[in-house]
């Protein structure tokens, strides 16, 4: 998942927490080689690879892709999980290497989701295309992580990918879970701490990944529909949701939001910790 | 989703949901039960349903049923169900068929109706309104336990039944197991119209003029009512044994106790040549214990689901019956499935069935020609359709074939018996259509 990962038991029986440490790495790992884009092995790879030929997906990927359908809908294809390909030409170092408005436009042809065809079973991408599942894929691992630890064992865990986090319950005696969210590279920001009792903590946007060019601050988050980074958004944004999944779409998305970033979520009712 | 639009509140409140609905589907059943909680507490939903059944040339029924659930903050839930079913049509009154025509006197005691030769005698005066109402209430009353009291209340023109049951659940090992004891208590009581017949009395038929015979009709009837009380003891296990497959095993013993005979049927007594004489009304023991045993298991595969149970039922009637059944829930997408249905029961005969009386024997202490004590095989295959509208409603739609075949036990055939049809199968159409809403 290339950042620190953690499990955290409530236990004094170390064999146990062993046992609980062992079946959440598992279970990231399996996703991680199924969906990582780099791993050759990995399906992911398969189907941006295959040529215009039908893949046949099983049913976990093809839940995988109506979650992203419904992302792409309800964001009205402002979040895209074909929108990957930009990678090609925005690379976010923290230089002011932006790419011209030429070479983003030639991307833009191989951005679409709509231009994909699933069914339960099977997935046809158009050449030239990938899909990326990196915006999902580590909360889906802590959504999963916590339903088999919950089929395991009743004692209060908390998983930790990265900053994307979710508990299965509140720790002994209904006591809260103390996460601190670090902002490496925001100087002059203190670290938040957010008491949570259940549920799921989500992060969007990173400190160090942006480009800086004649005083414009570029974000990483992209706009699928446009190629172009997004304008005025929080650098990072928190939020907390039942899912850890749900959180982590519900901060991008806001992110997507620019400017009205805040807004968005206070609209929703959603809790949330943002800074810019 | 644009911010600037002037979408309003709803809209906004929307892509919550619609994003919690989502991650229900992609994480499967487990967080189910949460998204229904934020979407649904303080609500009431409904099911209701319409059946009709068909048997050909015989009984033919509808059914409507509405039930309603409400479902409280505290996970406290009220189940209210209301069915109400009307029965037309004829079915078999016991006797067996003759080489002539065949006379009987209307159960009611008013009028007569004749068969032809050849024929299974029918009673064609089969017609009733049932109407039927349970309430459920269910709780926890304590971490792992949950409770749950109800009654109910069915009454038809000539039957009232009148029921309480409470039920104990204790979820242990993580919740993985469960445990449950359950009772019930019935009280039932018939009032048929004409009363009810003396056990073994002869079935007057007056040819001639009616008020010469009413007399000997009233001395053939008991009592105008009778009842009836059921007690039920179960107990329950149930398993997950993993994320695809779940367990559960039942054991019933039920204790009924009053009147158990059927008022409107009767035996043929026939002569060494197969003849009918006459009629006796049947005669069933007063008591009858009950137990059943039960096993479902349900699997979860890659997509399809499996329900699969079987059950094995005595008495001390020495009746028993084996029922085998097996359903298989296959999704065709993502909102619609089909799920085909086959049902298998086998029963052998209550130690005291017989199809007819031989005038030559002595009378036995209980008998009755009713084929639905007697040795059967039975069928049922269908299938079902159902989808989730848009809307989050639910639509189904069922048709199935059953079909009954009552086998002879052994019992000896003489006369013209030898060329009748003693053994008659039902063939029945059952379809539904359901909606929740």
């Amino acid at each position: 998942m290339a950042s620190p990962c953690e499990v955290i038991v409530e236990t004094s029986d170390k064999a146990l927490a062993q046992k609980v440490g062992k079946l959440v790495a598992n279970e990231v790992w399996r996703i991680e080689d199924k969906y990582s884009r780099y791993d050759k092995r990995s399906l992911c790879y398969q189907i941006n690879n295959n040529d215009d030929r039908s893949i046949s997906i099983d049913n976990e990927t093809f839940l995988l892709l109506e979650f992203s359908n419904t992302c792409y809908l309800l964001s009205e294809g402002l979040f895209d999980i074909t929108s990957g390909v930009l990678r090609k030409v925005w690379c976010f170092d923290g230089s002011d290497n932006v790419p011209s408005i030429e070479k983003v436009s030639e991307i833009l042809p191989k951005i679409g989701w709509s231009h994909v065809n699933y069914s339960e079973t099977s997935l046809t991408l158009p050449k030239g295309m990938e899909i990326d599942l990196g915006g999902i894929g580590k909360e889906y691992a802590v959504d999963r992580a916590i339903l088999l630890i919950k089929e395991f064992t009743d004692l209060p865990v908390l998983v930790n990918l990265g900053g994307d986090l979710a508990a299965t319950s509140a720790r002994n005696n209904n006591q809260a879970w103390q996460v601190g969210i670090e902002h490496p590279g925001f100087e002059q920001s203190q670290p938040i701490v957010i008491s949570l009792l259940s549920g799921a903590l989500a992060t969007s946007g990173d400190a160090k990944r942006y480009l800086l060019k004649d005083g414009i601050r570029y974000s990483h988050i992209l706009n699928a529909k446009t190629g172009w980074p997004i304008v005025d958004a929080p650098r990072s944004i928190t939020v907390n949701a039942p899912q850890c999944i749900q959180a982590g779409i519900l901060a991008t998305l806001a992110l997507m939001q620019g400017q009205q970033a805040e807004n968005f979520l206070n609209e929703q009712t959603i809790k949330f910790w943002a800074v810019r | 989703m644009q911010l600037n639009s002037k979408d309003d509140q709803k809209q906004k409140i929307d892509l919550k949901s619609a994003l919690s609905l989502a991650t229900t589907a992609l994480l499967g059943t487990a967080t189910l039960a949460n998204a229904a909680e934020s979407v649904n507490k303080d609500n009431w939903s409904f099911d209701t349903a319409f059946l009709y059944y068909g048997e050909s040339n015989r009984v033919t029924a509808s059914e409507g049923i509405i039930a309603a659930t409400k479902t409280f903050n505290d996970d406290k839930t009220l189940n209210l169900k209301l069915t109400v079913d009307a029965l037309t049509g004829a079915s078999a009154n016991g006797a067996v068929a003759q080489p002539n025509v065949q006379t009987f006197t209307r159960p009611s005691g008013n009028g007569q109706f004749q068969v032809s030769a050849g024929e299974v005698p029918l009673d064609d005066t089969f017609r009733d309104t049932r109407v039927q109402l349970n309430a459920q209430w269910t709780q926890p009353i304590a971490p792992d336990y949950t409770a749950s009291v109800g009654g109910h209340i069915s009454k038809e023109y000539d039957y009232l039944s009148l029921g309480i049951n409470s039920n104990l659940a204790f979820d242990f090992n993580k919740k993985n197991s469960t445990f449950s004891v359950g009772m019930s208590f019935f009280k039932d009581t018939f009032s048929p119209e004409g009363g009810i017949p003396n056990a073994f009395s002869s079935m007057v038929i007056n040819t001639n003029a009616e008020s010469e015979d009413e007399n000997e009709f009233k001395q053939s009837r008991l009592t105008d009512s009778d009842n009836k009380t059921t007690v039920d003891l179960m107990l329950g296990f149930s398993q997950i044994i993993n994320r695809r497959m779940v367990m559960q095993f039942n054991y019933s013993y039920s204790m009924v106790d009053g009147y158990l005979t059927d008022p409107f049927k009767m035996l043929s007594v026939v002569d060494q040549e197969g003849l009918a004489q006459y009629y006796l009304y049947e005669s069933r023991p007063d008591k009858r214990t009950k137990q059943s045993f039960f096993a479902q298991t349900k699997y979860h595969f890659e997509k399809n689901i499996l329900d699969f149970s079987y059950r094995y039922m005595w008495d001390d009637w020495q009746i028993n019956s084996h029922t085998i059944d097996s359903r298989l829930r296959m999704p065709l997408s993502g909102s619609s499935y089909i799920e085909p249905h086959i049902r298998y029961y086998q029963q052998g005969a209550a130690d005291f069935y017989q199809p007819f009386l031989q005038q030559a024997a002595s009378l036995p202490n209980f008998a009755s020609a009713d084929y639905r004590i007697g040795e059967m095989n039975a069928y049922t295959v269908g299938i079902k359709y159902g989808m989730t509208m848009s809307g989050g409603n639910d639509l189904s739609f069922r048709l199935e074939y059953y079909s009954q075949q009552p086998t002879s036990a052994g019992h000896a055939e003489p006369g013209v018996l030898a060329n009748m049809e003693i053994y008659q199968g039902v063939d029945a159409v059952i379809a539904q259509v359901s909606y929740s809403f």
